[in-house]
């Protein structure tokens, strides 16, 4: 199923699901949204030509639907039992926790590098973006601040240990994505401007990177440099994977520091130090990656020759979007 | 390049002839000023200051420089990258002209950082290991001098500006101006290579011969005289002047025994500068800031113009400039010899040559106040051992037997360098008398017994016949030189001081981070925080990954046990 109209026709109802899960004021439309979600996603991933990506939304189709199965039973517990009543934890853990595992966040992300490595780059572009809204809305409703706290820790550890040992790029995004979960869930504790902020700029981020990645067809690391890259290329790859670690004066830098800044004036210390520890970690990942491609003495194959004649405008604005974004926001929002 | 920088320097030279006349006759200073920004209370202003003296020293200094950058387009013709050195000299004339003409500490503390800055990459233009070293031994002497301008500037901050010149009568007995006046005459001790600092001055001369006539002859090393002499009305009363007293005619005292027995050419002509350079300081410490200027002035002439010749000599013979291997040059190389000799009579104080009517005016007003004894004879001692070395330089160089090959050639019609030493040559005989006229408006009053008056001359030909006798050193002599060998060798190295500088400051700290650098660099900096958190992480990684790569169903299945174990917490 490449790019016919049944695509287009699904990306329809998986943009209207999400909105539909977002906008109900009742905890079953919330449900509805999702399941739709999951139904309108799961045709977008799936081509019977092709044996992994079958088995990939197969494992997609089993996780969702058993965390939306018990997404659906705490509601109906919450209603049924406790009259719609917000005393008890417990309840705001379960329904937390089905909607961590709909994300792909820590302890419940196993699913995930898995099925990042069986999808295309526009695919996963999906799944790392799109999909990730409309359960962090739906977390925003009713959270458990020490559970959450405690699962944002995890999924920075994890983020930021299971990428060391990475050489497919898919699976290595994928753990820098469970990794920008902590962040986001912390933000979305913060407040939903603030989550809105930090998600519209990690999937401008992504975006990039995604968008290069698939037009040169790169899956996996040692493609990054056999390739005889033009420059400017290998040039946007360095600022992209740098600001991705939010590395300043780089646009990524912008949503970290707020959150940090939050994180400082109310004294959450502990957090702060594990914040700054794995973004350490993960931004050594990316210089590892770039570093052979880019820096001093590296490595240039003369036998393969990249072509890239068309789309050099498009790198060329990405690259200066995420170097001048931060000062350029400074003007705007004065 | 060189051309045009010699015509613009040679222009500005003529240009500040004429205002210097012009101001001196009527006695005018003009003060330009411009605030560029005002803090709380302190303003950065940008000040210049145009009176006859600063007129008359950029005179000199971009005569001097005219002349030395005309003489290196012929001397350095070889060099692939002229052009980079002619800049290099222009950025050095720049330093010293802003450093003459400010009134204002900061704008000083520019042109001495620059001077001092220029001055390293100067040294070092010929790099190999030798001049690397002496660039070093240069740039840390001068540095210490930068910090204590830079310490100056802070304390000054106390007195609401940095226009030094309006508020030092005023304010001298306060104990900030006592800090201060110790902090300038350390600065201008580095700078001047006087006795603790004085080891950078003969390790220097592994410049070029240029760079040498310009910079170490008269423009970097007479900065601190100049300095001083600016800040004279606030050093007069001083205990620091006494200071500065005895360590300059130390220093000129040693520096003339050491250069007796060099026999490195430049190394000759740097410890004679240097030997100079204490009588400037001495003089200028008894409180004769004027004289004290003038001898600056003639000296600047007569140690470029010796320079000079040192440096056509060396080009001719064969880059050697070991004084042994020359000799009986006066019959090859009349016109430069002319030029030598007149400049090293010049340096001896020869009657009415330049250097005459500043030394002998030195020594007579040394005479005529009553000083101390030790004052007294380290002067005249230190007259004498320059006729000596001078005469041992002149015996060797141009009289005894030439010593370097059978079949030679010694040419010196190089019209280039010959010209550029004819200008210094005729400024060299007619400077004395011209500055005499000019700078003292009224002569001094001194009036002298007959002996004492003669003093000198006794001097000079007891110097003349030593500097004669010891220049016939032949193979026999060597035996009789053991003799005195522990004796020798502490007045040659010029009394063990550069040791001081070099060796002793760098052992202990070099030993000591040896021993850092392999425990902590290289041993548990490693473990803590480099390649040791790198292998925790990667542990971590890899059995983190045991994990990961499980079976699906695995996962599934956790995940309802998570459920299971909190509807159990929840049910209780």
């Amino acid at each position: 199923m490449n790019n016919n109209s049944n695509k287009m026709f699904f990306l329809f109802i998986l943009f209207f699901s999400t909105l539909i899960s977002i906008s109900s004021n009742s905890w079953f439309g919330c449900w509805i949204g999702l399941e739709i979600n999951l139904l309108s996603f799961i045709p977008l991933i799936s081509n019977s030509k092709n044996l992994l990506s079958v088995e990939t939304s197969l494992k997609y189709f089993l996780t969702q639907s058993l965390a939306s199965i018990n997404f659906l039973f705490m509601i109906l517990i919450k209603f049924s039992l406790l009259k719609n009543f917000n005393m008890n934890n417990i309840i705001s853990i379960m329904m937390n926790s089905s909607l961590l595992m709909k994300m792909g966040s820590a302890p419940f992300h196993f699913w995930f590098p898995n099925i990042v490595e069986g999808l295309s780059w526009m695919n996963n572009f999906m799944l790392m973006t799109w999909q990730k809204i409309s359960p962090m809305i739906l977390l925003s409703y009713y959270f458990n601040k020490n559970f959450l706290i405690f699962m944002i820790i995890m999924n920075l550890i994890i983020g930021s240990l299971g990428g060391l040992n990475q050489t497919s790029l898919r699976k290595l995004l994928a753990f820098s994505s469970i990794n920008n979960l902590g962040w986001m869930i912390f933000s979305i504790m913060i407040s939903e401007n603030l989550w809105l902020f930090y998600f519209l700029i990690y999937s401008m981020m992504i975006f990039m990177m995604i968008s290069l990645f698939f037009l040169m067809n790169m899956y996996f690391m040692n493609q990054l440099f056999i390739n005889n890259m033009n420059f400017f290329i290998k040039l946007n790859l360095l600022i992209n994977f740098l600001s991705l670690g939010g590395l300043p004066p780089f646009m990524g830098f912008m949503p970290k520091w707020i959150i940090i800044n939050f994180l400082l004036i109310n004294k959450f210390y502990f957090l702060t130090f594990i914040f700054m520890m794995t973004s350490l970690i993960i931004i050594y990942y990316y210089i590892r990656i770039i570093y052979s491609s880019f820096m001093f003495n590296y490595f240039k194959m003369k036998w393969v020759n990249l072509l890239m004649k068309n789309n050099m405008s498009l790198i060329n604005l990405s690259s200066f979007i995420s170097i001048s974004s931060m000062i350029l926001s400074t003007f705007i929002f004065m | 390049m060189c051309f045009n920088s010699f015509f613009f320097l040679f222009f500005f030279m003529l240009i500040n002839y004429f205002f210097f006349v012009y101001f001196i006759m009527n006695g005018l200073s003009v003060f330009f000023e411009w605030e560029i920004i005002s803090f709380n209370s302190m303003s950065i202003v940008m000040s210049i200051l145009l009176d006859w003296m600063s007129l008359l020293f950029m005179m000199f200094v971009s005569l001097i420089s005219s002349v030395v950058i005309f003489y290196s387009k012929s001397y350095m013709n070889s060099e692939l990258n002229l052009n980079r050195f002619i800049i290099l000299v222009l950025m050095f004339v720049f330093s010293m002209v802003l450093l003459i003409i400010s009134p204002n500490l900061i704008s000083i503390l520019l042109g001495w950082d620059g001077l001092g800055l220029i001055s390293y990459c100067l040294v070092i233009y010929y790099q190999n290991l030798k001049s690397y070293n002496a660039g070093m031994l240069t740039a840390l002497s001068n540095r210490i001098g930068d910090v204590m301008i830079l310490m100056v500037i802070c304390w000054v901050m106390n007195y609401g500006s940095w226009n030094y010149i309006f508020y030092f009568d005023f304010m001298k007995n306060d104990y900030v101006m006592f800090i201060i006046s110790f902090m300038i005459i350390i600065a201008a001790m580095t700078k001047s290579a006087q006795i603790p600092f004085s080891s950078w001055l003969p390790a220097a001369m592994a410049a070029p011969t240029p760079v040498s006539a310009l910079v170490h002859s008269s423009t970097l090393v007479t900065a601190g005289v100049y300095l001083l002499i600016r800040f004279n009305y606030l050093l007069i009363d001083m205990f620091f002047f006494k200071v500065l007293l005895f360590l300059s005619i130390l220093t000129m005292f040693m520096s003339g025994i050491s250069a007796n027995y060099e026999f490195d050419l430049k190394k000759i002509i740097a410890l004679s500068t240097l030997s100079q350079l204490g009588l400037m300081m001495s003089i200028l410490s008894l409180g004769f800031p004027d004289i004290a200027f003038f001898h600056l002035l003639t000296h600047a002439m007569f140690k470029a113009l010796l320079f000079m010749c040192a440096g056509v000599i060396i080009h001719m013979m064969n880059d050697i400039q070991d004084i042994r291997y020359m000799g009986g040059l006066s019959l090859y190389i009349p016109l430069t010899s002319l030029c030598l000799n007149i400049s090293n009579l010049s340096l001896c104080g020869i009657p009415f040559l330049s250097g005459f009517y500043s030394k002998d005016l030195i020594l007579e007003m040394v005479s005529f106040n009553s000083f101390n004894l030790m004052v007294f004879i380290l002067f005249y001692l230190s007259t004498g051992l320059t006729v000596f070395y001078t005469f041992r330089l002149i015996m060797y160089v141009m009289i005894n037997d030439f010593n370097l090959m059978m079949i030679y050639n010694l040419y010196d019609e190089d019209y280039i360098m010959l010209n550029s030493m004819f200008v210094l040559l005729f400024m060299s005989l007619l400077s004395g008398s011209f500055l005499s006229w000019f700078i003292f408006s009224y002569p001094y009053m001194i009036y002298l017994p007959f002996n004492l008056k003669l003093m000198v001359i006794y001097v000079s030909i007891l110097g003349s016949i030593l500097g004669f006798m010891v220049s016939n050193m032949g193979i026999y002599s060597l035996n009789k030189l053991l003799l005195s060998y522990n004796l020798s060798s502490f007045l040659c190295l010029m009394w063990f001081m550069p040791n001081l500088s070099t060796y002793g400051l760098s052992y202990i700290y070099l030993n000591f981070s040896q021993i850092l650098f392999k425990n902590i660099d290289m041993g548990w900096s490693e473990i803590y925080s480099g390649k040791g958190i790198f292998n925790i992480l990667k542990n971590y990684s890899v059995f983190y990954n045991i994990y990961q790569m499980n079976n699906f169903k695995i996962y599934l299945f956790s995940f309802i046990l998570w459920f299971m174990i909190l509807f159990i917490f929840f049910f209780i």
